[in-house]
């Protein structure tokens, strides 16, 4: 099992490691700065970090000794002409970065590929570590880009890439607001597929338009690369054939509404979720942190409460706050109020963290 | 020759130069307007560039310019004539909080 988690915080980098309670905090990087994202490149160990510094923009740094040492490299960077209109009517600005909300990385024979997906929408590339980025174009000139819109932030978002494990060439991203977009041939040319998804918030005759779908965050299982789950921001939907249809979760306790899933690496049945009141609420149903937990494919589903706050207690889990480690019986999660919990059971036991933490953005196992 | 102060908060991701009582950074480069300055600094510091203009070369939202005590008139428009020992002040916008 996994036994370090970094956690992107608005006020820094923290690494977790297991202490004699919870977990506690072994090391501290960049404090002071939001830390928007962290990303483990399981081909050279490398760490990347992702901060928006609110003055100064959007930076990337990479350290390759385990942050003993970090290194500033190049931020994505949008052209001069390009340009941002949304299919909700906001007046066409100029594209400047706006949050690194994604990144992966290439297959082992793909020597320092990284994708960043970013607000406002551009998805960019780099072959050599982060050091120089180019914006892929093909899906960036996209006819299709004048509907999408902003979902929680002004601009679209690419915040899920899935690099399917058995051929680097086939990539998955989901996009709020965009849907679902995939490439069979390493960015050429992409289609989309969000189809079987609705939308609540859009006109009835627009609800099952693919491209202006919100999915929350989606995730692709290792061992059954053809299954993927997605955190809807109308509900729960899974995939079984590539990400290309979804069918729709529906009746899942206490509620269908969350930003986050992870997807047992081993068992494509087994997800979990963390649930709250939907829309304009959004914290937790009744006032109790739960997380929802399938293990047949979404036909039912357990609420997840054993060591979770239960009185009074107002936390938001964010779209990549959730993480399940490589075994499959570890995962942490992370709340917008600093609240961290782990289990090394999947989830039947959990242990809050023996810290008290900036607002959590995402978590990261090592 | 005019005067570029980087403000603490920008001078801080800055390795290399010797820093003033506040933490800042001053360079000496040789421009008879703002864009000039800004190009000589980001010639001697890459990294510096993304920090200060935004991906279109406008001056970031939350990144003021002062120009011998006043703030330019135009995010867009660097072409400000700088006199000899003209002082540029680059720091951040308190609207960035």
């Amino acid at each position: 099992m996994a036994d370090r988690l970094l956690v992107s915080t608005r006020k820094g980098l923290f690494v977790l490691k297991p202490g004699q309670g919870g977990w506690t905090v072994a090391a501290v990087h960049f404090l002071g700065d939001n830390v928007t994202l962290a990303h483990v490149d399981p081909r050279d160990g490398a760490w990347y970090a992702a901060l928006d510094l609110g003055h100064f923009g959007v930076k990337l740094h990479r350290t390759d000794d385990e942050g003993a040492t970090w290194q500033e490299l190049a931020a994505p960077e949008y052209g001069p002409e390009d340009t941002v209109a949304t299919g909700d009517s906001k007046p066409p600005q100029a594209a400047t970065l706006k949050l690194i909300w994604s990144l992966a990385s290439g297959s082992a024979d793909q020597p320092g590929r990284i994708w960043a997906g970013t607000a406002p929408g551009g998805l960019f590339r780099s072959d050599d570590r982060g050091q120089s980025w180019s914006l892929v174009r093909t899906l960036w000139n996209r006819p299709e880009r004048a509907e999408w819109f902003g979902g929680g932030y002004d601009s679209p978002g690419i915040h899920s890439i899935c690099i399917d494990p058995r051929n680097a060439g086939a990539i998955r991203l989901a996009i709020s607001c965009a849907g679902v977009w995939q490439s069979a041939d390493d960015g050429a040319t992409w289609e989309q597929s969000a189809h079987g998804m609705r939308a609540e918030y859009m006109p009835p005759e627009r609800a099952g338009d693919p491209n202006i779908q919100d999915p929350h965050r989606m995730v692709q299982c290792p061992a059954s690369p053809d299954r993927f789950w997605v955190q809807h921001h109308n509900g729960i939907f899974v995939s079984d054939d590539g990400a290309r249809n979804w069918r729709e979760i529906h009746e899942v306790p206490p509620s269908v509404f969350g930003f986050a899933v992870a997807v047992h690496p081993h068992q494509p049945d087994t997800a979990w979720f963390v649930p709250a009141i939907k829309d304009e609420r959004r914290v937790p149903v009744d006032a109790q942190v739960v997380v929802t937990r399938t293990r047949d494919g979404g036909r039912s589903f357990e609420v997840l409460r054993e060591g979770l706050p239960q009185t009074h207690a107002y936390d938001l889990i964010l779209r990549h706050a959730l993480a399940v480690d490589s075994s499959g019986d570890r995962l942490a999660f992370g709340s917008t109020t600093g609240g961290l919990w782990t289990t090394a059971d999947q989830g039947e036991h959990w242990t809050a963290a023996d810290c008290r933490l900036p607002p959590i953005h995402a978590v990261t196992f090592v | 020759m005019v005067k570029v102060v980087l403000a603490s908060a920008l001078a801080r991701w800055l390795s290399g130069e010797e820093r003033g009582e506040r933490g800042e950074i001053v360079l000496e480069v040789e421009a008879g307007s703002l864009d000039q300055a800004l190009a000589r600094v980001f010639a001697l510091h890459p990294g510096m560039r993304g920090y200060v203009l935004d991906d279109a070369g406008v001056v970031r939202h939350h990144v003021a310019v002062f120009v011998d005590g006043h703030a330019i008139g135009d995010k867009r428009s660097l072409a400000v004539p700088l006199a000899p020992g003209a002082e540029v002040y680059l720091m951040q916008a308190l609207s960035g909080g």
